[in-house]
């Protein structure tokens, strides 16, 4: 009696409640903490847990190609946030693997191209800007199967199944910038004196045009080699010498901006002399005199002052980002168009597996980019391109004063140049002709 | 073996969740001792009188010293934080200084580096400060920086006054760079795990002293489960002011996205130039 007395006076009692209240605690806690302890530990998912697809990048961040490199990894990147907003390739979202070739395209570039297949294990690689660097990396593409898209027009005499050549080759930038020239509306040129940076990729393209122009009633008077970074480019000396009534420029980086300085040093004319440059972009005019360049030529495939929808889009979003003094340029245009075009031959494949996605991109899908359309010949896996031509004006910006009808088939191998040399990925690849030494 | 880096996945839960969780967890878990363990420990105390007292005594002491453990732990933690927030401030107003110095630098040197300090600046905001959340150094804005610092060295001034202007420059840059070195240093910044696991035990002793002291059920289940819950909360309070780059309580980029936004005005108004 005492003992419930007890327990009555004092209310629930350890036993009452562990009997009573167990059931009913456990749950109503449980129901409780459920929305918290569960939804707190849905976001303890790793995200890796989530579909993810990785894609590696691979430009010079440092070093003296870089100040041109880095515009493509902001562009690339800026593609791929893009895709990952709209929802991403195949359900997955694009993980950017970012690697620094540092300039150094035979040291640096291979082992991180290495590292991005092997390690990172990317479906695929945007990449590289010079040949020197495209060239160092192929082997490992080869060997691991891997695919890299290369943005940069180059000079041509090179296909591999393992890289989707997206910048225009010298048939499709060069050689029409010559048939111009020679053209009525380009002056009916006679004369033609071709400088260039001191590098195979030079050469090679003036060799490509000296064996064009000689079925042709053209003669080149010069040829005149600047190593690169070299700023004294003894032009106007060349220029009093030869005579010319044009000028072919292959020249890159700085030695455009002496070039131009010593060109205007020769007393003539940009209607007397026109300098034809096939590496003066944005990027470059920006860095020059009005009065030095008014006039002067830049066969390109691209220029920011295109006036189309896809263009004005593209341009708003790239400054929106990044500034809006920044420029987009030939290259740039290529890379950020190659991620999309990758895109499509994923989504077309099914797939993220480099065989898969390489025959889609044979089987003629196309994407509209800021230059046009942007398609790949099966037989060379290199892009149709557009050829333009922009004039300087005063005002430092480019006219667009005349644009191939159409898009031009790539020709890696202009028969003139590598004759027996041929290239059809749809029945073997590369046919190897004579062997043709280029001097350096 | 316990891996104690599984503990830093706090850090992806939202801060009100987080203190809903610790300070509920230490509540249930006191209540659950309250019915399966108290009993026990209980017959202990009842064994001998004026034992109570002495757990009286004994739980006034300890929380004395863990209290003063607790207290000092979650200053130092913000401290901590307000350091971090401090380089992380300084690191952004040297970035500033640093682009206004670069816009002086003759053309078109000036507009390479104000790109370059865009690029690391955005960046900082965009890739840099998501996987500082997560504890990851990010590695991106090493290249960024050398590259600018490459273009900065390549300038070879031709006047008297660029010359002060470049000196000032890398002045600037030596200023930001050890701002950045910081801000990375502190992403992996946080008490040691030996201190956590002394805070850890510390409380689980508490809680034991608290369910030897011989009270009603009732009264234990109020007043220990607020002295409990008051301890999850100084709990969740440190493991939230921890790791000053990590969780929802963190030092934000908010510094960094204000110098993007002037710079990119300023990149604006010199077009319109």
């Amino acid at each position: 009696m005492k003992k419930n007395k007890i327990d009555i006076t004092s209310g629930l009692t350890r036993r009452d409640c562990l009997k009573q209240g167990s059931s009913a605690f456990a749950l109503a806690s449980l129901r409780a903490l459920a929305p918290f302890v569960f939804a707190g530990c849905s976001e303890l998912i790793p995200r890796s847990a989530a579909k993810t697809v990785k894609v590696g990048i691979l430009h010079s961040q440092t070093g003296p190609t870089s100040m041109s490199e880095i515009p493509l990894r902001d562009i690339e990147l800026m593609a791929i946030e893009d895709i990952n907003a709209a929802g991403g390739v195949l359900g997955a979202q694009i993980e950017s693997v970012v690697e620094d070739g540092g300039s150094r395209a035979t040291t640096v570039f291979p082992k991180r191209a290495k590292k991005l297949l092997s390690e990172s294990k990317v479906a695929v690689v945007f990449g590289c800007l010079t040949s020197a660097s495209r060239k160092s990396v192929l082997p490992v593409f080869e060997e691991s199967n891997g695919l890299l898209f290369y943005p940069a027009s180059y000079e041509g005499n090179e296909s591999s199944r393992n890289v989707i050549y997206t910048g225009s080759t010298p048939n499709q930038q060069i050689l029409p910038a010559i048939d111009w020239l020679l053209s009525e509306a380009g002056g009916s040129r006679k004369r033609i004196l071709l400088v260039g940076s001191d590098d195979v990729h030079k050469r090679t393209e003036n060799l490509i045009v000296k064996k064009y122009l000689q079925d042709k009633s053209v003669v080149v008077v010069g040829e005149t080699y600047i190593p690169p970074g070299e700023k004294d480019t003894r032009i106007a000396e060349a220029i009093r010498k030869t005579t010319p009534d044009a000028i072919l420029s292959t020249l890159t980086g700085d030695s455009n901006l002496s070039f131009y300085n010593e060109w205007a040093a020769a007393d003539v004319t940009a209607e007397q002399v026109p300098v034809v440059s096939t590496n003066v972009g944005e990027d470059e005019l920006r860095r020059m005199r009005s009065n030095k360049v008014n006039g002067h030529f830049s066969a390109r495939s691209y220029f920011q002052i295109l006036k189309t929808d896809a263009n004005k889009k593209f341009i708003d979003r790239f400054q929106q980002e990044h500034g809006y003094d920044r420029i987009t340029d030939e290259s740039i245009e290529a890379a950020y168009s190659s991620v999309y075009l990758w895109k499509a031959a994923v989504e077309k494949a099914g797939s993220f597996d480099v065989d898969k996605v390489r025959e889609a991109l044979c089987s003629d899908i196309k994407v509209d980019g800021p230059g046009g359309e942007l398609r790949i010949d099966p037989k060379t896996l290199h892009a149709y391109k557009r050829f333009r031509l922009g004039r300087v004006n005063k005002n430092r910006q480019f006219e667009i004063v005349y644009q191939s009808a159409d898009s031009i088939a790539p020709d890696p191998y202009p028969q003139s140049v590598f004759p027996g040399w041929s290239c059809d990925w749809t029945k073997g690849g590369v046919t190897k002709g004579a062997e043709v030494k280029i001097e350096n | 073996m316990f891996d104690f880096n599984q503990i830093y996945r706090i850090y992806d839960i939202p801060s009100w969740k987080l203190a809903l969780a610790i300070s509920g967890g230490f509540v249930l878990f006191y209540w659950v001792g309250c019915l399966f363990i108290r009993p026990f420990l209980r017959l202990f105390v009842r064994s001998r009188s004026g034992t109570n007292d002495l757990v009286g005594y004994v739980l006034s002491c300890f929380c004395v010293f863990y209290g003063l453990l607790l207290g000092l732990i979650a200053v130092a933690a913000y401290q901590n934080f307000g350091e971090v927030d401090k380089n992380v401030s300084k690191e952004a107003v040297a970035l500033r200084a640093l682009y206004q110095d670069v816009s002086g630098y003759p053309h078109p040197v000036d507009q390479d580096l104000c790109w370059l300090l865009r690029d690391y600046t955005l960046y900082v905001i965009k890739y840099a400060w998501p996987l500082q959340k997560k504890g990851i150094i990010p590695d991106g804005g090493r290249v960024r920086v050398t590259a600018f610092h490459e273009r900065l060295l390549a300038f070879e001034p031709e006047t008297k006054g660029q010359e002060i202007l470049h000196a000032e420059t890398l002045r600037q840059f030596n200023i930001f760079f050890e701002a950045r070195r910081m801000r990375l240093h502190s992403v992996t910044t946080g008490i040691p795990a030996v201190m956590w696991y002394v805070v850890l035990i510390g409380a689980l002793i508490n809680i034991s002293i608290v369910w030897m002291f011989d009270m009603r059920f009732l009264t234990h289940l109020l007043l220990g489960g607020m002295l409990v819950f008051f301890l999850g909360a100084m709990i969740f309070l440190i493991a939230a002011m921890d790791n000053p780059l990590r969780g929802e309580v963190s030092v934000s980029s908010e510094a960094f996205e204000l110098v993007y936004k002037n710079m990119m005005e300023e990149s604006n108004l010199e077009l319109e130039d």
